[in-house]
């Protein structure tokens, strides 16, 4: 204000509706500005000394005018009517001339900012309130932005990506909930796990229940067994609680008599002294393994099906053992059968079947006795009841004409073709699922112990070597092996004895690599008798084809000799072989119990006394082979006993 | 050399007192392909089986007055296969209670020279027709859906004429005597052919006319 010309401090008290405020004044700027040199400097008016102060404002007084007169009442009413706002007003209030108080208008001032301010704070405290007013942004002037672009494209790009961050996490969360409502729908919905099993089983609806078959009757089976099952609602759930997780809405109750688990054994063992013990198989040790993801009833009717399979099987063949004639006669015991395939041996088929949970006890602690489970047969019998249940289905049963009885196509020939009753017999099948086993199990029985001769003669017998090759493909009533018997280092030479061995039901067939064909029976000695002879043929041949391959010339051979003491084991063989200059020969006679005898058939020449004689004239004759010698064998030097002769045939013949 | 003595009883025993037990309804045309489908899924789990088969009908009229009629029927899709002879009885009137028909059934296998030898013995071919169609088995129940055609010319199976747009279709069942439990299979196998097909027991003698 340039009124002021020095620091005035003082307050004005303005009278308004609240507490008085006090407020402060300070001159804003103390000396003016004169005039503005060209290098900055100011140059200030200097100030008003104190008579040119008192000086202006005597000039100001208007001497003229009284202080209360009716004038100031005249201009006291726009004044009233200034101060008609505050009607608060206290008495005593001191009326100043608007036109003389210079601080009116700063009051004035004051006093609307004041006003302004007091208007503000309510209008915030509503706001804040948020009951009766709400505060709504007033759009800016987008010319008044400013800001650079990457900054509002940094901005932007954040908003979208919050914005996104919540549309994707709602997402989330709504097809989590879609998809375990589903789950939870699919696993809880009988009608849903109802076509499942349908998929699978037959099912019928008869009345208000649903029942199923679940026995081979529709495969071709001719077992009088039902096999119905019934499907029931699975409905002690306790929805509160938590489901378990292998709950299912669905359960299945299966005949009583189908309950468990069972399988058949088969087994051979050697004959059993007494005929006590029978009839009491139960052994149990297989645990029926879920595979994950199947669901119960699957399993359980499962297992249902396999009891029933494995009844009809032993049904089966307990009617054939009863009524096949046999020499010797099948025992049927509980749920045993046992039969006689061979002498000294014991073949038992055994039903073992496992009603429910409770295992038996005593059978859990097992005596550790090999396991003699034929597990090969036990399939090979599930096989032939489905083979036998397909035959019953094959298309050569249906009639053609179409008019006439299910049968078999040939025995419709039967009348027609008037067959006699060998034919008609030879027709039918007359070969049982008994039978079939039996054979089958000696088979197995047989290859087994033809196995273990070989191996244990091989394991004996170094001297000469004895390989066999099995084949692998075999049949269940046929196998076959190839044995060699060889001399370890001279294979190439000596591979004169191979045979090929036929192991059928009861017989082995020998072909021999020359073509002589054997058939030996099914006693063990006679195989390892037969192996032992050929051995010793081996050891013989052996030095004839090394005669060969050396040089010296084959004299006599012989496989089966008549001289020499006899061999209780096949017959003594020998071969006579000379020198290539033939002074020397040797002589070789092999037999399976006796061992090898080898001498050696010196010239005349060397032997320690020469009968002098009168018929002898000339000394050529001294060169031709005189007695013999016999070589001790055992100690020779030399692995084998071809390669003893060959060191032998080496000494005996001179380098030239 | 002595004739075989001749047995002056007949034969009681084996095949001679089987029972047939039937039950007869017919599909149209379009329906058939839905109830082979059905007959499929319901019936044994075998290759679809189809035949072509030739029935001649011969009669043999008596002095009384019911011929005796015998039914010659031959496999055209296997021709060598052998004929087939049969002799249907009247149907039993038993208990109305009964859901099948039931009748006395004879059924022989005969060589190629089945039809000379009918008419040796005096019979004489009254119709003869074509029928070809599929069969179905389920246990001991035979199923056929067959179309009926009419041979044109006697002795030509190639010239045939359809009879109707609706295939036949029969469940049967050989029985021996006396098995009436049967019956209840057959009903209950038929009420699974529902709505496809209507089976019932429909008398011969009521055709008539």
């Amino acid at each position: 204000m340039s009124l002021l010309s020095s620091f005035l401090y003082f307050s004005i008290t303005i009278m308004s509706g609240g507490p008085p405020v006090s407020v402060s004044i300070e001159s804003s700027c103390e000396k003016q500005v004169q005039e503005v040199a060209l290098d900055g400097t100011e140059t200030y008016v200097p100030p008003l000394s104190m008579s040119q102060n008192l000086a202006k404002l005597a000039q100001r007084i208007d001497f003229s005018q009284g202080s209360e007169s009716e004038e100031d009442g005249a201009e006291s009413e726009p004044k009233d009517r200034e101060w008609s706002k505050e009607p608060e007003e206290e008495e005593g209030t001191v009326k100043f001339q608007p036109s003389l108080w210079p601080w009116d208008s700063v009051r004035n001032n004051l006093r609307s900012a004041l006003t302004e301010m007091c208007v503000l704070y309510d209008v915030l405290s509503v706001v804040k309130e948020k009951k009766y007013m709400a505060l709504d942004p007033v759009s800016q002037d987008p010319a008044a932005n400013k800001t650079p672009q990457v900054f509002q494209l940094i901005s932007k790009k954040k908003s979208l990506g919050t914005a996104a961050q919540l549309l994707l996490k709602g997402a989330e969360k709504l097809s989590k909930s879609v998809a375990e409502n589903q789950e939870n729908r699919r696993q809880r919905d009988f009608n849903s796990e109802l076509l499942r099993l349908r998929s699978q089983w037959k099912l019928r609806k008869v009345g208000d229940k649903i029942l199923g078959d679940l026995s081979y009757r529709s495969a071709g089976s001719l077992f009088p067994h039902h096999g119905t099952f019934e499907v029931i609602k699975n409905t002690d759930i306790d929805l509160d609680k938590k489901i378990p997780e292998d709950y299912c809405p669905l359960d299945v109750q299966i005949p009583s008599d189908l309950e468990g688990s069972a399988y058949i054994k088969v087994s051979i063992q050697k004959q059993a002294p007494d005929i006590g013990d029978l009839g009491t198989v139960n052994l149990f040790r297989r645990p029926p393994k879920t595979k994950a993801g199947t669901q119960a009833w699957h399993v359980k009717l499962e297992a249902a099906q396999n009891v029933l399979l494995c009844k009809e099987i032993f049904a089966q063949l307990s009617r054939e053992a009863v009524q096949i004639k046999s020499q010797i006669p099948h025992i049927v015991v509980k749920n045993q059968i046992i039969s006689q395939p061979f002498p000294g041996l014991q073949l038992s088929i055994s039903l073992c079947h496992s009603t429910g949970e409770k295992k038996n006890h005593k059978a859990s602690p097992e005596k550790p006795k090999p396991d003699d489970h034929l597990y090969v047969l036990e399939h090979n019998l599930h096989q032939m009841m489905r083979e036998f249940h397909k035959q019953q289905l094959s298309s050569v049963v249906m009639p053609h004409p179409a008019s006439a009885p299910f049968g078999h196509k040939r025995m419709r020939l039967a009348g027609p073709q008037a067959y006699d009753k060998s034919e008609i017999s030879s027709l039918q099948h007359n070969e049982g699922l008994l039978e079939k086993i039996i054979k089958q199990a000696k088979h197995i029985f047989l290859r087994s112990r033809t196995a273990r001769t070989i191996d244990s003669l091989a394991s004996r017998i170094e001297d000469p070597q004895i390989q066999a090759h099995w084949s692998n493909i075999n049949d269940v009533y046929e196998s076959s092996v190839k044995v060699l018997i060889t001399s370890q280092g001279y294979e190439q030479i000596c591979k004169s004895i191979q045979l090929q061995l036929n192991i059928g039901v009861e017989q082995i067939r020998v072909v021999h690599r020359d073509g002589r064909v054997v058939t030996l029976s099914h006693q063990e000695q006679e195989l390892q008798d037969f192996l032992l002879s050929q051995m010793s043929q081996h050891q013989v041949h052996a030095v004839q084809q090394l005669a060969k391959v050396m040089g010296w010339h084959v004299l006599s051979f012989s496989n089966h000799v008549g001289l020499g003491p006899v061999e209780s084991i096949g017959n003594a063989s020998a071969v006579t072989v000379a020198s290539p200059n033939g002074e020397y020969a040797i002589s070789v006679r092999n037999g399976p119990e006796s061992g090898c005898k080898v001498l050696v058939q010196f010239p005349r020449s060397q032997t320690k006394e020469l009968p002098k004689s009168d018929v002898i004239q000339e000394a050529k004759w001294s060169h031709l082979r005189g007695p013999s010698k016999e070589v001790h064998w055992s100690k020779m030097e030399g692995r084998n006993f071809v390669y003893k002769m060959e060191l032998l045939m080496a000494a005996l013949t001179p380098c030239p | 050399m002595e004739a075989p003595p001749v047995t002056a009883m007949p034969v009681t025993g084996g095949t001679i007192n089987m029972m047939e037990y039937l039950l007869q309804g017919s599909v149209l045309d379009q329906a058939l392909e839905s109830l082979l489908h059905r007959l499929r899924g319901l019936c044994d789990n075998m290759e679809p089986e189809t035949f072509t088969d030739h029935e001649l009908v011969y009669l043999l009229k008596g002095q009384q007055g019911n011929p005796f009629i015998l039914r010659a029927r031959r496999s055209l899709s296997h021709p060598t296969s052998p004929w087939h002879l049969r002799y249907l009885g009247q149907p039993e009137v038993g208990d109305k209670s009964r859901h099948a028909l039931v009748r006395n059934c004879v059924d022989v296998a005969a060589s190629h020279s089945l039809p000379e030898f009918l008419n040796e013995m005096g019979f004489r071919m009254d119709h003869e027709f074509v029928a070809n169609g599929h069969i179905f088995r389920k246990g001991a129940m035979k199923i056929v859906v067959s179309k009926l055609s009419r041979i044109l010319v006697p002795g030509n199976t190639e010239n045939t004429e359809r009879l109707s747009l609706s295939y036949l279709v029969e469940l049967s069942l050989l029985a021996p005597a006396g098995q009436d439990t049967v019956s209840e299979d057959m009903r209950s196998f038929a009420e699974q052919l529902k709505p496809l097909v209507h089976l019932e027991k429909i008398d011969p003698s009521k055709q008539r006319h």
